[in-house]
């Protein structure tokens, strides 16, 4: 069964409380944001370990919701700080409220979704705790110690480095979204609740950011990297005007259009379709690959795809090995012929 | 004048990475550096800031003698002095690190500052940390993943697009700002601008003793996270490897993964008919 | 003496690099297939300006070291050796002869528009009847009240289909055998100036290479570069200084050539391993990378040399014969080991080689280069 009860933030928590594994809540674009249940899931298998709870933290206002789906995913402890001020994501606030929180409970280890808001939020409560955090994690391990071994991507993904935080607490870290599973929604979990009272507002730190507009708008890149196909191009296409079947090929597929550097800067395509290292990194379950030699910018950012069909002349490009499927040709002249195949089988 | 400071990285240049595939090890000591990428987008956006205003920028880096070179290049691309913290007792730093001694340095020779620029995100070791950490360090207000500034008076109104949020945000300077790499395309260096940069020597070398802070707060002994390991992910993959003429080839794909192809894209494909068609 | 180079010189490297890389690159292979001038890079090379290469900087150029200079164009030939010849020619002999031999009021005048590129620079010696030899010249220029009337055919002119400033080398003085010949500005606005059509040539395709006609082509006497009958001082001062350029340019051909040798042995598997670890590859990897080293050692102490102000006409010599020399075999080398494939139009290895042979015959043919280092040797055992 659920409790729920309410405490003021200067109430100090009891022994049991502290020492847990938390997890932020982060629920701006739910449902399909979904790395806070990822994580606690995580927490979970982390928390048979050391022997932890596992606490969700949130802020904001109106947060039954949210609270719930934490608790049916796994939370053990909920702790929500509600209040019409908090309505808004703000990250002075949110940091102000969460390193004093941490500072008071000193939970063993605390993640954080690897959104824009946690990239930028997590180092801040990193550096008011004066500890440790590791970026935008994709594996999470407890060791002999009971210590929190972060794993995390270094050059593009070509190298992983495993990270300790040994002598502070909490051990902090950002987790890419997808990293985990979550556990699925069972409404028989049960959790604790704890309301915690916002501080007197003068305790609250002044925001020096001052949002004038915030509008939900669906990006076009965000979708390039969540599409299930993604059809990709470099030079190899030969122009901007052959460069522009793959936009078709794209629309045939439902899919979404990527393009590699020296195409961006050649203007072939727009710099929201970059994939690599200053653009996006994909993970389609179909990348279809044309015309692309395979700079490890690139290929780093696109070896996370579930299967590769590479087009290239030239079979001994970097691309091509890291490819499923390697098709030796003029990727122009494949696309083409790919187009005409493609058409012909949806159309009836 | 508006006093604008642009931290930057110097990181390997990983395209020309010296890179043992077999055993999946970076000689990283043989690599060149290079300004780190997002960090040249936060250079280019104070460089349009000084086109648009009066501006006098200070490029900081903090790294090994030869990262003075960063410096340079910044100087050249328009930057107008540089400071480069070097001290083999700095290195190693993780970044709760590296923006405390950042911010030791922007006090001390910088007080007046009125804008930070930082990257977003680093190309070596993956993190997009420092920037806000700094903002957190100096005390000041702080954005991250900025697209766009307009700057009227001392107030910066900025765009952002964070987790699918079209956000236009204001502050008070100074403040900081971290730049996504979204806009602000880094300029190419001018020759004449590498000709003067080199003429005008204007970098200064600080070690821990001249800027006045603890040894014991900086490099990596203080630094709160420790890397146990570095290695190489290991993939294994088919590569099937298909040659011939266009037409065959493009029929084989769907013979052999256009049930795969149908399940991705979500339509029928017909690829069983066609099966059947061969047999 | 160091051989490390210096940070300056490493930082034009990379600015040169990856503009040449990232703008020339997708274009290099198409414009040397049209024959076309790629006017929107040109325009992005005049704002960072690499037609002020040396050119003072009160005249709006960078005024940079002679192995920046060498660098910037080696590493525009690395990827596209027709837009590293534009770059070349218009520093090295369309503009410095200015710088050197032209009055404050000329080069006022002249050089803010080759700085900036919105004129580029050619020179014209060569013609039908004179090639190595310079004394088969028959463009003359005849003396009037204020000036001059040229009359001539100029051909094989690098830059010609584009250039906004030509230096004509014309006879003024049939009778003084030393004192023949005198060069002159003429801007390409100039009533009876003319460009023929654009040469189909073997290589350097993307370079307007054209013949220019002037008939009764007016020019003031302040159009006079230095006095009347410098031609020749300047002519080869002017071939001096052009062949550390072209030079450069043959450097960069080969270093292209041979970047894209070593990628390619590393990826081409035969007989189930790449051909990198075949021996015989090994053996022309080695051979080519030794041969690029001594290439450019020599073509930095003519620089070093230049910039120092001491004579380097046999420095540059040596420098150029051996560097276009090695690119006419790395190139060839570089073909060989790409085999069949290197042999066609995909590969950029077949441009490389194409442009590589040219490098040998302007700008001094090999033969020329002998002599001059010929001379030099015997003058000095005399």
């Amino acid at each position: 069964m659920t409790t729920t009860r309410s405490k003021p933030d200067t109430d100090m928590p009891s022994s049991k409380e502290k020492n847990n594994i938390w997890v932020f809540g982060d629920y701006r674009n739910y449902f399909r944001n979904r790395v806070t249940l990822q994580l606690i899931s995580r927490a979970r298998e982390l928390a048979e370990k050391t022997g932890a709870k596992v606490c969700a933290v949130v802020f904001g206002h109106d947060l039954d919701e949210y609270v719930n789906e934490y608790i049916a995913h796994g939370a053990q402890i909920v702790y929500v700080m509600d209040d019409p001020s908090l309505k808004s994501y703000n990250v002075e606030s949110y940091v102000h409220l969460m390193a004093d929180l941490a500072g008071k409970y000193m939970p063993d280890i605390l993640l954080i979704g690897a959104t824009s808001f946690g990239r930028e939020f997590a180092p801040r409560v990193a550096k008011r705790l004066s500890t440790g955090l590791t970026a935008d994690c994709v594996g999470l391990e407890i060791n002999d110690e009971k210590l929190l071994v972060q794993t995390a991507p270094a050059f593009g993904g070509n190298l992983l480095a495993k990270i300790i935080t040994p002598n502070h607490k909490p051990q902090m870290a950002t987790v890419r979204p997808g990293t985990f599973t979550e556990q699925p929604h069972d409404d028989t979990c049960t959790g604790e609740i704890v309301r915690v009272l916002l501080p007197e507002s003068d305790n609250m730190p002044k925001n020096r950011i001052r949002v004038i507009s915030s509008e939900y708008q669906p990006q076009r890149d965000k979708k390039l990297e969540d599409a299930a196909v993604v059809v990709c191009g470099g030079r190899g296409m030969g122009s901007k005007k052959k460069f522009k079947k793959l936009f078709d090929l794209a629309r045939l597929t439902d899919g979404e259009t990527g393009a590699t550097r020296p195409v961006v800067y050649a203007r072939w395509a727009g710099h929201e379709t970059l994939v690599g290292q200053a653009g996006k990194n994909i993970r389609p379950q179909i990348l279809f690959s044309f015309g692309i030699s395979g700079a490890i910018q690139h290929t780093a950012a696109v070896n996370d795809s579930d299967f590769i069909i590479a087009v290239n002349k030239n079979p001994n490009a970097a691309m091509m090995k890291i490819a499923d499927v390697a098709i030796v040709a003029d990727a122009n002249q494949f696309c083409s012929a790919l187009i005409r195949e493609l058409r012909k089988r949806l159309r009836d | 004048m508006l006093k604008l400071v642009v931290c930057i990285k110097q990181v390997p240049m990983v395209s020309e990475l010296p890179w043992n595939s077999k055993t999946g090890t970076l000689r990283r000591e043989m690599a060149e550096g290079m300004i780190n990428p997002a960090c040249k987008h936060a250079l280019e956006s104070a460089l349009v800031l000084k086109q648009e205003h009066n501006c006098h920028i200070t490029v900081i880096t903090m790294g090994p003698p030869m990262a003075e070179e960063v410096l340079y290049e910044a100087i050249a691309m328009g930057a107008d002095c540089g400071i480069l913290l070097t001290d083999p007792r700095m290195a190693g730093a993780d970044t709760l690190i590296t923006s405390r001694t950042l911010a030791a340095t922007i006090e001390t020779r910088c007080p007046d500052f009125d804008l930070i620029l930082c990257g977003c995100h680093t190309s070596d070791s993956e993190t997009g940390q420092v920037g806000p950490q700094l903002a957190e360090n100096m005390n000041i207000a702080g954005a991250a993943y900025i697209e766009h500034m307009e700057l009227n008076g001392r107030t910066l109104r900025m765009k952002r697009v964070v987790d699918e949020f079209l956000e236009t945000l204001e502050m008070d300077l100074p403040g900081l700002v971290t730049i996504n790499t979204r806009t602000y395309i880094p300029r190419y260096v001018p020759l004449d601008g590498l000709q003067n940069a080199f003429e005008k020597q204007d970098i200064k070398l600080i070690d821990a003793d001249e800027l006045g802070i603890d040894p014991k707060t900086i490099g990596m002994k203080a630094s709160p996270t420790r890397i146990l390991d570095v290695y190489s992910p290991v993939e294994e993959k088919k590569n099937v490897v298909m040659k011939g003429a266009v037409k065959k080839m493009v029929d084989r794909l769907f013979d052999e993964y256009g049930d795969r192809i149908s399940a991705a894209i979500g339509k029928d494909l017909k690829t069983h008919d066609h099966d059947e068609e061969q047999t | 003496m160091d051989f490390n180079p210096c940070m300056k010189h490493k930082l034009v490297r990379k600015s040169a690099r990856e503009f040449a890389e990232t703008e020339l690159g997708p274009v290099a292979g198409e414009i040397d297939q049209n024959a076309r001038f790629p006017e929107e890079v040109i325009e992005k090379m005049r704002s960072l300006n690499y037609f002020g290469l040396q050119i003072p900087k009160k005249y709006g150029g960078a005024e940079i070291d002679s192995i920046s200079y060498a660098t910037v164009i080696e590493e525009l030939s690395r990827v596209c050796a027709g837009i590293g010849l534009c770059v070349t020619v218009h520093n090295s002999v369309g503009a410095y002869p200015i710088v050197r031999f032209g009055t404050s009021e000329q080069k006022k005048r002249f050089l803010p528009a080759l700085a900036s590129g919105e004129r580029i620079g050619a020179f014209c010696l060569t013609e039908a009847n004179a090639g190595s030899d310079a004394g088969g010249v028959e463009t003359n220029a005849v003396a009037e009240k204020d000036g001059f009337v040229i009359n001539g055919t100029k051909i094989f002119v690098t830059n010609g289909g584009v250039c906004g400033t030509a230096l004509v080398f014309a006879i003024t003085d049939h009778e003084n055998p030393r004192k023949r010949a005198s060069v002159f500005v003429v801007e390409n606005d100039t009533p009876g100036f003319s460009v023929g059509e654009i040469e189909d040539l073997c290589g350097m395709r993307a370079n307007q290479v054209s013949s220019l006609f002037f008939e009764d082509c007016r020019v003031s006497r302040q159009n006079l570069i230095g006095r009347l009958g410098d031609g020749l001082k300047i002519g080869l001062m002017a071939l001096d200084t052009g062949r550390i350029g072209i030079a450069a340019q043959a450097l960069g051909i080969a270093q292209g050539a041979f970047d894209a040798s070593v990628k390619y042995s590393k990826e081409r598997q035969q007989f189930n391993k790449p051909i990198s670890s075949f021996q015989t590859i090994q053996n022309y990897l080695a051979d080519m990378a030794t041969e690029i080293d001594a290439g450019r050692l020599l073509l930095y102490r003519a620089c070093s040399f230049k910039d120092a102000g001491r004579p380097f006409g046999a420095e540059a010599a040596k420098a150029k014969l051996y560097c276009s020399e090695l690119a006419s075999r790395i190139t060839s080398r570089a073909v060989q080991i790409h085999g069949g494939y290197g042999y066609s139009k995909e590969y950029d290895v077949e441009r490389y080689f194409r442009d590589a042979k040219v490098t040998e015959i302007y700008e001094g043919s090999s033969e020329v280069q002998r002599m001059v280092i010929s001379r030099a040797v015997l003058s000095q055992l005399s």
